[in-house]
């Protein structure tokens, strides 16, 4: 097993080093073949591996890392059910990604870099879902963050994109802070850093420490995972090429937030202040981000908010007490987003890089291979009734529901108006897009794109339209994902809703879902741009939250380092040596006069020092 | 006792001749003289010398003025030597025509 998950990490770790080192030297073909073999043997090996002992929890060692007295970290994995399948999940996802950026990235000159950062950005994904020592999580948590930096900004020479990638990076830091932070309170309380010993003696912590790792790991997940009040860059991480979107979004990155807090979800669990925390973080970033869905244009930050929306989902049902819900979510939202952004990618393509869903239009006609796998990808978004993304809404909902404490029940109400949001804002991109108008597209303004991409939407939308049977709420093989998941810490099997609150938000919420896609056929099925009338800009720049960041932390902050730049360095430290130099210099100039040259005037200085020296040796004489 | 001449004199004397010496050294431009000015402030110090030795009735002063003699001696030699050499290359003795070592 040991062997087994050491390669896992090694195939893609391997495929991006080979494309660093010698990628170059290679024939294009070789390096695209190196960096999807890195990554589909990765995912054979998390087969076998979870063929093997999936339902195990196991606690392996590589080999050691730093070693210091008692203290030691380790290259360690601790393989549970909960990594098991996220690390299925994660490759199968990457592989299809990979696959489809060999298509996407045709016409690029610079696929080396851009296969190189892929693969290290799945390696480091793998490292977050699997490593036990959580100096390693740590490890793997910035190399994300670093590898989503590469790519976003991966158009570099356009100067947009590049601060994208900055701004992520930033923004990603921010969170990273206090990760670091736990880090060291761990280390302080458990003396280890392994995660599967911190679980096991969680509960020698006090409540008031627990509540502190809480929220400490939650402003990390923020940051990662694009919630409030760190979402700005997600957005933004659209100027990169939409397969690294799509990677970023379903796979590796954003989820790697959620993740980590159902990894220690034992530790976080002791605090219901941490807890109520988490939940309301996730309620509102779910409802603000599908506000801020509402009025985009751009088919890719429609999606782009639409994740932020949908992490909120998983970090609520973390909140409320029950992260197989939210893990569950996890899974169907990987299946369905990087469906939805691989759609997304061959419609922009074939629309000539086109962005805006205003100037698409008939794609339905026109894009018929597109058209079927992007409907159940926005289906299952917005969770129609029995697909995956229902249920595993549903879940997450009902956790939050039946949560004891009443605080819950408007996380509760906010989380499902943003589901009905949701509905809104994908069949208003949906709509617009692909169905028939005068105005649309014609069949000559598309261009053709390789039946690769749109081949490889087939096996996500099967997924994301079928993993609604991971974990059925009824019938012969009901909860299935949450009883795989039992062992781990934490888990609740089943909720314990009583049958009449279970059907009645399964139903009403699946009534209410459908209801509101009426509506909204029959508001957006022509090209409304304008519907939002006033309101159209809050909503397009998401509550003015980059304005609001941009001039109450960023400006001020750029003042007060132009101060410190301007009048503190280059006027205050800067100038006072430069005139302290300037004084010495006139001085030594003045003293220079006096080496005239002349021996007449050394010798009379020689008498003069020597008649100085004399009288004060006189005056000093005690006589 | 033979007539002894009293120590403040010979202090007197040789400050006389220092002083001399020295305004010499001083004011006049050309080497020679400034080299000659020198000579009577060693002679100078060399009559305290051999003041102090009479006065306190010990031959060291004495020992120290032929040290003086065979420096000043010595010092001549190499003097006269660098200013006929110097005489040769510049064709000027006058001290201030020297400006090699301007700052």
């Amino acid at each position: 097993m040991t062997v087994i998950l050491f390669i896992l990490l090694l195939f893609p770790l391997a495929g991006g080093v080979i494309n660093a080192v010698i990628g170059r030297l290679l024939p294009r073909r070789v390096s695209e073949v190196i960096a999807c073999l890195g990554v589909v043997g990765a995912f054979v090996m998390a087969a076998i591996a979870f063929g093997l002992g999936g339902w195990k929890s196991l606690h392996l060692i590589f080999f050691d890392w730093i070693k210091v007295g008692t203290f030691s970290a380790a290259f360690d994995v601790y393989y549970d059910p909960l990594a098991a399948v996220m690390i299925l999940m994660v490759t199968f996802v990457s592989s299809l990604i990979h696959i489809y950026s060999v298509a996407f990235m045709r016409e690029d000159t610079d696929y080396v870099r851009y296969f190189c950062y892929l693969n290290l950005f799945v390696f480091s994904m793998l490292v977050i879902a699997l490593a036990d020592s959580l100096l390693f999580v740590y490890l793997g948590w910035e190399g994300v963050g670093f590898c989503s930096y590469a790519l976003i900004g991966f158009w570099y020479t356009n100067l947009d994109y590049a601060l994208a990638g900055r701004k992520a990076f930033i923004l990603t830091r921010i969170g990273d802070v206090t990760f670091g932070i736990a880090l060291a309170l761990f280390f302080y309380f458990f003396h280890s850093f392994s995660l599967q010993y911190i679980n096991a003696h969680a509960t020698t912590l006090s409540v008031t420490m627990a509540t502190v790792f809480g929220l400490l790991l939650l402003w990390a997940a923020m940051g990662k995972s694009a919630q409030l009040p760190l979402t700005v860059w997600l957005p933004d991480a659209m100027a990169g090429p939409t397969p690294v979107s799509a990677l970023i979004h379903a796979a590796t990155m954003v989820t790697a937030g959620a993740y980590l807090l159902m990894r220690l979800f034992p530790v976080i669990h002791l605090s219901h202040m941490a807890m109520l925390v988490i939940a309301g973080t996730g309620a509102i970033t779910t409802l603000y981000a599908s506000f801020a869905a509402l009025a985009q244009v751009d088919i890719k930050k429609v999606l782009a908010y639409s994740t932020i929306s949908q992490v909120g989902y998983m970090i609520l049902g973390v909140g409320a007490g029950d992260f197989v819900g939210g893990f569950f979510h996890l899974l169907s939202h990987s299946f369905f987003k990087s469906l939805l952004f691989l759609g997304a990618g061959c419609i922009i393509q074939a629309c000539d890089e086109e962005h805006n869903i205003f100037k698409m239009g008939n794609l339905r006609r026109l894009l018929p291979h597109v058209y079927y796998p992007f409907l159940i990808g926005c289906l299952s978004l917005a969770a129609f009734p029995m697909i995956g993304g229902f249920l595993s809404k549903d879940r997450v909902l009902e956790a939050t529901f039946i949560h004891p404490a009443p605080i819950y029940k408007a996380f509760w109400a906010i989380a499902f108006l943003a589901a009905l949001l949701t509905v809104v804002y994908t069949f208003r991109m949906f709509f617009t897009a692909f169905l028939d108008r005068p105005d649309g597209r014609t069949a000559d303004e598309i261009k053709p794109i390789p039946r690769l991409m749109t081949v490889i939407l087939w096996p996500l939308a099967i997924l994301a339209f079928c993993d609604g049977l991971l974990n059925l709420p009824f019938g012969p093989i009901s909860n299935g994902l949450a009883k795989f998941l039992a062992a781990v810490p934490g888990a609740r099997v089943d909720l314990g809703a009583p049958a009449a609150v279970s059907w009645g938000l399964g139903l009403g919420d699946a009534a209410l879902v459908l209801v509101v896609l009426t509506l909204t056929y029959f508001v957006f099925r022509r090209p409304r741009p304008d519907f939002w009338g006033s309101l159209n800009e809050t909503l397009f720049t998401a509550f003015y939250l980059d304005w609001l960041y941009l001039n109450l932390i960023a400006r001020p902050y750029e003042r007060f380092a132009a101060v410190l730049w301007r009048d503190v360095d280059e006027r205050g430290i800067n100038a006072g040596f430069e005139n302290t130099a300037g004084g010495f210099k006139v001085l030594s100039s003045l003293m220079g006069l006096w080496t005239n040259g002349k021996l007449s005037t050394y010798l009379l200085m020689l008498l003069l020092g020597l008649t100085a020296m004399l009288t004060v040796l006189i005056l000093s004489w005690h006589w | 006792m033979a007539y002894v001449v009293p120590f403040s004199h010979v202090l007197v004397l040789a400050a006389i001749l220092f002083l001399l010496g020295a305004v010499c050294a001083l004011a006049r431009r050309n080497l020679i003289m400034i080299l000659i000015g020198v000579e009577v402030m060693l002679s100078a110090a060399g009559l305290v010398f051999i003041g102090a030795a009479m006065r306190w009735q010990q031959l060291d002063g004495q020992a120290f003025v032929i040290f003086i003699m065979a420096v000043a001696a010595s010092e001549v030699a190499i003097g006269l030597a660098l200013i006929l050499y110097s005489r040769r290359r510049t064709g000027t003795i006058n001290a201030d025509r020297y400006n090699l070592m301007k700052g």
